[in-house]
């Protein structure tokens, strides 16, 4: 693409090239520029439009491939990558800021916790149905198809932890990390 | 051959020309704004094309059900990325590149 060290861009657009300075470049170890250095959200109706009429099923499709991870294609991975693509997208068509206000850190950490501590559940749950950690098979006795749902459950739980962890790490590379945690690194140098 | 495996044929080499084309203009015109206008139609006719053409094959199944809503989410969501990508090109300010002394481009307009 048409970069900086492209020399048939940068004739005579010195203000389009200052505007393109990689948003590190001042060395203090950032990686995301703070808001006041952000270029402003400017909303466009086709962006907005699609992602409303998108975003559904796209979270469907996320849930879907999570489910079928034990019996098909997908799996909690891949399921929980599609659903935080959703958050994405309602990043880029509605603005980042007001997302990530509407998504505080606090749900998200709920929701990890919810992910991991399903997984703990069944895996812990091996030990009281069988004789070892995730032993899903034990759950047989519990109910029918015990296995086949627990596997299910585990898929789940790691589908909710990948789906908060990528929307996390997504609003601290657009919205910048704290200010108080770059204090507290600058310190320790 | 049936007729419908040569028009699932037809439609299946059509997709691979458009995403050739697209290719092409990908890797061979200036600037962002050339190589995203190459990129984006092309390569939505060309996969648009060429699921048909599977869907084709497939017959009236819950394959081809599910081929039709990829190819309905392909034709909104590939144009809207585009648009997506040339709009914050432009408010970045990135000039197209290329011959930018053809006399069909505005100058002024351009630096604004």
């Amino acid at each position: 693409m048409s970069g900086p060290d492209d020399p048939e861009t940068t004739s005579g657009i010195d203000a389009a090239t200052e505007q393109r300075v990689a948003p590190d470049s001042d060395g203090s170890g950032r990686v995301s520029r703070p808001a006041t250095e952000r270029p402003p959200y400017v909303e466009s109706t086709i962006i907005m439009t699609t992602v409303r009429v998108i975003a559904p099923f796209v979270l469907t499709l996320g849930v879907f491939v999570m489910f079928h991870g034990a019996s098909s294609a997908g799996g909690g991975f891949q399921g929980g990558v599609i659903a935080a693509t959703t958050v994405v997208m309602l990043g880029f068509a509605f603005g980042i800021d007001p997302v990530a206000d509407r998504l505080r850190n606090e749900h998200l950490g709920i929701l990890l916790l919810a992910g991991v501590g399903t997984f703990l559940t069944i895996g812990f749950g091996g030990y009281l149905v069988g004789d070892n950690f995730l032993e899903v098979g034990g759950y047989e006795s519990v109910m029918h198809h015990g296995t086949k749902y627990s596997i299910e459950l585990v898929e789940v739980g790691i589908g909710v932890v990948v789906a908060g962890v990528i929307t996390g790490l997504f609003f601290l590379l657009g919205t910048g990390i704290n200010s108080v945690t770059v204090g507290a690194e600058e310190d320790t140098e | 051959m049936t007729p419908l495996e040569y028009l699932a044929a037809a439609l299946v080499v059509g997709g691979t020309f458009f995403g050739f084309v697209a290719t092409v203009g990908l890797l061979r015109l200036p600037g962002l704004y050339a190589r995203l206008h190459a990129a984006s139609k092309s390569d939505t006719l060309g996969s648009v094309l060429a699921v048909a053409g599977v869907a084709v094959v497939l017959g009236v199944s819950t394959e081809s059900l599910k081929l039709g809503f990829l190819l309905v989410f392909l034709l909104l969501t590939s144009p809207t990325a585009a648009h997506a990508i040339a709009r914050s090109g432009k408010e970045q300010n990135v000039e197209p590149a290329g011959d930018v002394d053809a006399p069909w481009i505005d100058e002024e307009e351009g630096d604004a």
